[in-house]
């Protein structure tokens, strides 16, 4: 079949999962790592209302019938991801700005005390895990749903899981060592990069166990896994998933948690392979939305 | 108005109306609303009152010549959609997709709106807009000109195969000239001519409803639809009739056949000569038939002594073992054995003899008016229609410009030579033509040679034309009076048996455009020969066409035909061969008179050389000639013509699916997207033809796929006056 | 016994002329560029001379457990009591989940309305007693549509005669187009 979900759904995508990954990582940052987490957990907090975002924005503009989006939220399709997702994301996406409210400095508070906001603060940071997990499997249940080669992998919802949270604790480390304002120390980072590793580390099994799976499965399941692993989306499967996406960051995270890199390339190399993650996540997304439409059942 | 247009102009996007018509062209889609759960189907009951304005119109479509009957709906003055009319036996109500399309070339933007003068030097594609009174004056000033000056026989009236014709006729005998061009010679001449000098009849029907076996040749019913005679090909099919096709492509017909035969371009008589030898071997044939109502027999026993299975296996490629099985198993299910009259069959210049055999084998099985055999000549049988009645015909100046019957003694005159006709306008020999009204025909896109049409029409003083779009002939025209499209307007009735079926306007004209019918009566107006088509109004002439039935015009509007009752068939004629000798001419006397072998016999066709390919054209489904490649709606179920090659060419020249090729001829070149096969025989290319358009009024046509007239070579039967278009070798590279 | 709405289309007597396919766009109003329904080729099977077509004909299958219908977030792709699949306009977003989860990619996005569009078994004609547009005008009878819950229509006395098959029966979606391959020399009378 032809092209129906493009470049508009990946971003949805990608960003959903970025977000969520985002948010869970400022959560456990800031429910188990205490003060010496919580650069790191403010900047989840601050990231993690923006992709997503973003990413709605998109999809509502991709809609056939944009004018008539509020027809999504007049029921609940307890048979459609997208119906009950649309539910999650909505609540995720108003909580996550009230989460970063809540991580404002207190000059920015306007509403409420600040004793009340910090109890609240922490008891949404026991919440938004949940919604996060639900946000970021949910994408791929829906591709599940639609029975199409290579969408319906059961482990898919599990892959975008560990891919959101990858890219999540990627653009963390990202954005907490960039720029002029006070970086996240030595700790912070060292922990979530071991974090990412072990990230990495489990995606690609996932990914191998996919692939496997699909390989023996019927014959229009093997053709459509071929298309990623020899055919048309072999050089983006290979080269940007598999070397730039994973493996290279996997290298370079590991090398940092031995130490073996010198003192002044820590930085760049810090926010290059956080940058390839989410490369690699990015694409991820992508060769998986299409080859499932490129290829069918026969 | 004297504002000038520019071709690109006139057909601008932007043109198209505004309002529910343009609504309508455009296909706005309403989506299916909101349904209640309660609206179960067939409940019958619909709302129709709530509908405004809807009715039903009968008419009969135009999108080919069989001319199928057609129930229009109507709802609010838009025609919505059209199905076939299930009383009229030419579609027992189905239509084929391009009957299905006729909105789509009511409502196209394409459409020309008004009488259009040639504004700057011809060809140039400038036009202003003038009145019907202007353009028609100014016509019939030109041809009265051109016959003061030069005698009538210096104009040329062209039409091909419509409704109106008879008038058409009246016309062109009213003015006086002898030169009638119709585009027989570019279709069938081979098989009327050949049939009309063995039965009398140019051609006889078939009863496909009792046939057992049927051998058809190059005739590709499943593409090239008739539509009734599809069905009933579909349903010969279905019921295991033996179905043999010749045809050195694997054409659609092929796919459905019970056996598919991939005989060698132009040697299709060679297999029927061997079919004729073993069945007279055999003593197969019906011989007291034969005794009884043939003539010529012990001369065919003569010459087809040598034409044994063996040899025709050399020739036509197809194996003796073949040959032979088949003439037993055809000769066994006589006299419900069909060899079918075909159309355009080989288009070699043996495909005269082709017939001639084909005709004969027919008559050896004595299937003549036979349950499942030929059908005779249904004159007899139809009904008459009134007359107009007008004065006596001037006699006809001179000799026709197409060599009929002075270059071409056994071709009829109603079919004439067209190509000959162009060449001959050309070369100026025997006399100078002037002047060219062609009518409903596109001869640019259809005579071979393509640029020689160009310049034929170049040379001419005056050439007007009579069209619905702006075709690749009307760009070249002096003057352009639009006809209405088929569902605004009236034409001469037809008599199927003892039916008569009505064309009537389901919409009126749109545009400032007029019936051919009033055209050609105004134009006779103006040059004086008004009494010649003594009719008001379209629904005068219509009336006087009904004088001889007790029906009226209204009452027959209504119900789209009138059924004359106590009209008895009569088929005491059946076997009264219009022949020189009252019999079937397996030897034909005329033949023997013109010193020409009067048996079937054995012509060797031309060879392609190495590395050439024969040419080979043909129609599909959703295309009828030149006419629809503009229509939209059938540019989506086929976009454009595609050059079919052989895998092994494909390889040879290295293409695959869709790569463009050149094919190139002695008189042409174009360019083409391939389509490699394994259903074409690998010395053969052939291509849908009717594509490649140069009229930029077509938006939608032009330059879509190629033009196969840019690579014929004109060559022309001395015998039927038939086109031999795949005589025409080609060469085929990567573009 | 409750309605059950579907196509029997005899493959044997198609000749892929589209017809069909026109006059579904002429009906419906189907936008240029799309198309609710097709007639798909196997293309010319084997080595020159032994060669072979066939023609298939499709649509929306109207499915059993249609996918489409489970995925929609708006209830707007539904399935009637009748077995008719359609999409109610006033609640489809566009979101064109239904035109990846159709496995005969039997749906498009209309680009006139936005919505989803597909073969809507020609309701509209089907509650004025008439059949289909495509039914009506097929040349060579191949497609024939009714109630296939009904033995007394012409889709069920076919299946009843003919073998038949549908497409993607492993992938679970019950597809109410009956195809039957046989050469059918007789289309039985019925509903």
């Amino acid at each position: 079949m032809e092209l129906t979900w493009g470049l508009m759904i990946v971003i949805y995508l990608f960003t959903a999962g970025l977000s969520a990954g985002a948010m869970i990582t400022s959560n456990l940052a800031f429910l188990y790592g205490g003060r010496e987490f919580e650069l790191v957990s403010r900047w989840g907090a601050y990231l993690s209302p923006f992709p997503i975002s973003l990413g709605l924005g998109v999809l509502v503009l991709d809609l056939g019938s944009p004018l008539n989006f509020y027809q999504l939220f007049l029921t609940l399709e307890l048979s459609s991801p997208m119906s009950y997702g649309s539910w999650i994301i909505l609540f995720f996406t108003m909580l996550s700005f009230v989460y970063l409210y809540f991580w404002l400095p207190e000059t920015y508070q306007r509403i409420g005390q600040t004793q009340q906001l910090g109890l609240w603060k922490k008891r949404l940071a026991k919440l938004m895990p949940v919604l996060s997990i639900a946000v970021a499997s949910y994408t791929g249940l829906l591709l599940n749903a639609a029975v199409r080669p290579i969408w319906n992998a059961p482990l898919l919802p599990i892959l975008f899981l560990i891919s959101a949270l990858s890219t999540g604790v990627a653009a963390v480390i990202m954005i907490s060592n960039l720029g002029p304002w006070k970086r996240a120390r030595h700790k912070e980072l060292h922990v979530l990069t071991k974090a990412d590793a072990g990230l990495i580390i489990l995606e690609c099994l996932i990914i191998l166990i996919m692939i496997v799976m699909g390989r023996l499965s019927s014959a229009s399941e093997t053709m459509a896994f071929s298309s990623l692993l020899f055919g048309n989306y072999a050089w983006v499967f290979w080269l940007l998933i598999v070397g730039l996406g994973l493996i290279i960051p996997l290298f370079l995270e590991l090398m940092e948690l031995k130490d073996k890199i010198p003192v002044k390339w820590v930085w760049p190399v810090t926010i290059s392979s956080s940058f390839l993650v989410l490369f690699g996540g990015f694409f991820v997304r992508y060769v998986i939305t299409y080859a499932g439409q490129t290829s069918s059942w026969f | 108005m004297s504002k000038v247009y520019t071709w690109d102009q006139l057909f601008s996007r932007r043109q198209f109306i505004k309002g529910s018509v343009a609504t309508a062209a455009l296909g706005s889609a309403a989506g299916i609303g909101l349904l209640t759960p309660e609206a179960n189907l067939g409940q019958g009951n619909s709302d129709q009152a709530s509908v405004k304005g809807k009715k039903f119109v009968t008419t009969i479509c135009e999108q080919c010549v069989w001319r199928c009957g057609v129930i229009a709906r109507v709802e609010d003055g838009v025609v919505k959609m059209l199905e076939g009319n299930p009383n009229h036996p030419n579609n027992l109500g189905k239509l084929c997709p391009r009957g299905n399309a006729g909105i789509e070339t009511l409502y196209s933007p394409d459409r020309i709106k008004f009488p259009l003068i040639r504004a700057g030097a011809r060809g140039s594609g400038l036009w202003r807009r003038a009145t019907w009174d202007e353009a028609l004056s100014y016509t019939a000033d030109q041809m009265k000109k051109i016959k003061d000056k030069y005698s009538a026989k210096a104009m040329m009236f062209n039409s091909t195969d419509n409704l109106s014709q008879p008038f058409f006729e009246i016309l062109l005998k009213a003015y006086g000239t002898p030169n009638y061009g119709t585009q027989r010679s570019l279709c069938f001449n081979s098989m009327t001519t050949g049939f009309l000098y063995t039965y009398g009849t140019p051609q006889p029907g078939t009863d496909f409803s009792k046939c057992k076996y049927i051998i058809f040749t190059g005739r590709n019913l499943a593409e090239g639809i008739s539509n009734s005679e599809t069905q009933e090909m579909i349903e010969m099919v279905a019921r295991g009739v033996k179905v043999v096709v010749l045809d050195p492509r694997f054409s659609k017909t092929a796919s459905k056949a019970t056996e598919w035969l991939s005989v060698r371009p132009g040697t299709d008589s060679a297999f029927f000569l061997a079919m004729i030898h073993v069945i007279i071997k055999e003593k197969l044939y019906d011989e007291s038939f034969v005794n009884q109502y043939t003539k010529g027999f012990d001369e065919l026993v003569t010459e087809v002594i040598d034409y044994t299975p063996e040899w025709a296996e050399k020739k036509c490629e197809i194996s003796a073992t073949t040959i032979r099985r088949i003439a037993l198993d055809f000769a066994a299910a006589a006299p419900a054995a069909i060899a079918h009259p075909n159309w355009r069959t080989s288009n070699f210049v043996n495909s005269f003899q082709t017939e001639r055999a084909i005709a004969v084998l027919n008559a050896l099985m004595g299937n003549w008016a036979q349950p499942g055999g030929l059908i005779p000549d249904q004159e007899l049988s139809t009904v008459k229609l009134g007359v107009l009645s007008h004065p006596a015909f001037p006699p006809a100046q001179g000799i026709r410009l197409d060599g009929v019957p002075w270059q071409y003694p056994m071709v009829p005159l109603a079919y004439g030579v067209i190509q000959t006709m162009r060449d001959n306008i050309l070369t100026g020999k025997p006399y100078e033509a002037k002047g060219w009204l062609i009518s409903r025909q596109n001869p640019v896109l259809s005579i071979p040679e393509r640029q020689k049409t160009i310049n034929a029409l170049m040379k001419l003083d005056f050439v007007a034309v009579i069209d619905i779009q702006a075709s690749d002939t009307a760009y070249y025209a002096d003057v352009i009076l639009p006809e209405s499209y088929y569902l605004e307007r009236f034409d001469g009735l037809i008599p199927i048996k003892n039916k008569i079926f009505i064309r009537q306007p389901v919409v009126e004209p749109l545009y400032d455009t007029k019936s051919s019918l009033m055209i050609y009566k105004e134009l006779a107006d103006k040059l004086g020969l008004g009494e010649f088509l003594p009719f008001k109004n379209e629904k005068d002439l219509l009336a006087q066409q009904l004088k001889p039935f007790s029906v009226e015009l209204e009452v027959l509007q209504r119900v789209g035909h009138y059924e004359v009752q106590d009209f008895k068939e009569d088929h005491s004629k059946d076997f009264e061969f219009q022949t020189s000798s009252g019999k079937i001419e397996i030897s034909s006397g005329i033949m023997a008179q013109m010193g020409k072998k009067a048996v079937p016999t054995w012509n060797e066709p031309p060879r392609p050389e190495k590395d050439h390919y024969y040419l080979l054209t043909g129609k599909t489904a959703q295309h009828t000639q030149m006419f629809t490649q503009n229509n939209r709606w059938l540019l989506e179920v086929f976009p454009e013509n595609r050059a079919w090659l052989h895998t092994s060419v494909a390889a040879k020249i290295g293409v695959k699916t869709n790569d463009d090729v050149v094919l190139e001829s002695e008189v042409g070149k174009v360019s083409i997207k391939a389509f490699v096969t394994e259903g074409i025989r690998p010395d053969c290319i052939f291509m849908v033809g009717g594509f490649g358009h140069v009229s930029k009024g077509l938006k939608a046509a032009y330059g879509l796929g190629a033009s196969d007239s840019a690579l014929h070579k004109t060559v022309t039967d001395p015998i039927s006056g038939g086109s031999a278009l795949s005589e025409t070798f080609v060469t085929v590279s990567k573009a | 016994m409750t309605i059950r709405m579907g196509f029997v289309i005899i493959t044997s007597r198609c000749i892929d002329c589209d017809a069909c396919m026109v006059a579904c766009r002429s009906e419906n109003d189907v936008p240029l560029g799309h198309t609710r329904n097709w007639v798909k080729t196997s293309g010319v099977q084997g080595q020159f001379p032994k060669v072979s077509e066939m023609f298939q004909p499709g649509n929306c299958m109207h499915c059993d457990n249609p996918p489409c219908v489970a995925v929609c977030p708006t209830g707007a792709s539904q399935k009637r009591p009748d077995g008719i699949i359609i999409v109610e306009d006033k609640k489809c977003i566009g979101c064109k989940y239904c035109l990846t989860a159709c496995p005969y990619d039997a749906r498009f996005s209309n680009s006139e309305t936005g919505k989803a569009d597909k073969c809507t078994l020609c309701l509209h004609r089907l509650e004025q007693g008439l059949k289909p547009a495509c039914v009506q005008t097929c040349l060579g009878k191949s497609r024939q549509a009714g109630d296939l819950n009904d033995p007394g229509s012409v889709v069920s006395k076919l299946i009843a005669h003919y073998p038949t098959r549908i497409l993607l029966k492993d992938v679970g979606t019950g597809p109410n187009i009956y195809y039957i391959d046989e050469a059918v020399p007789d289309i039985p009378e019925g509903k």
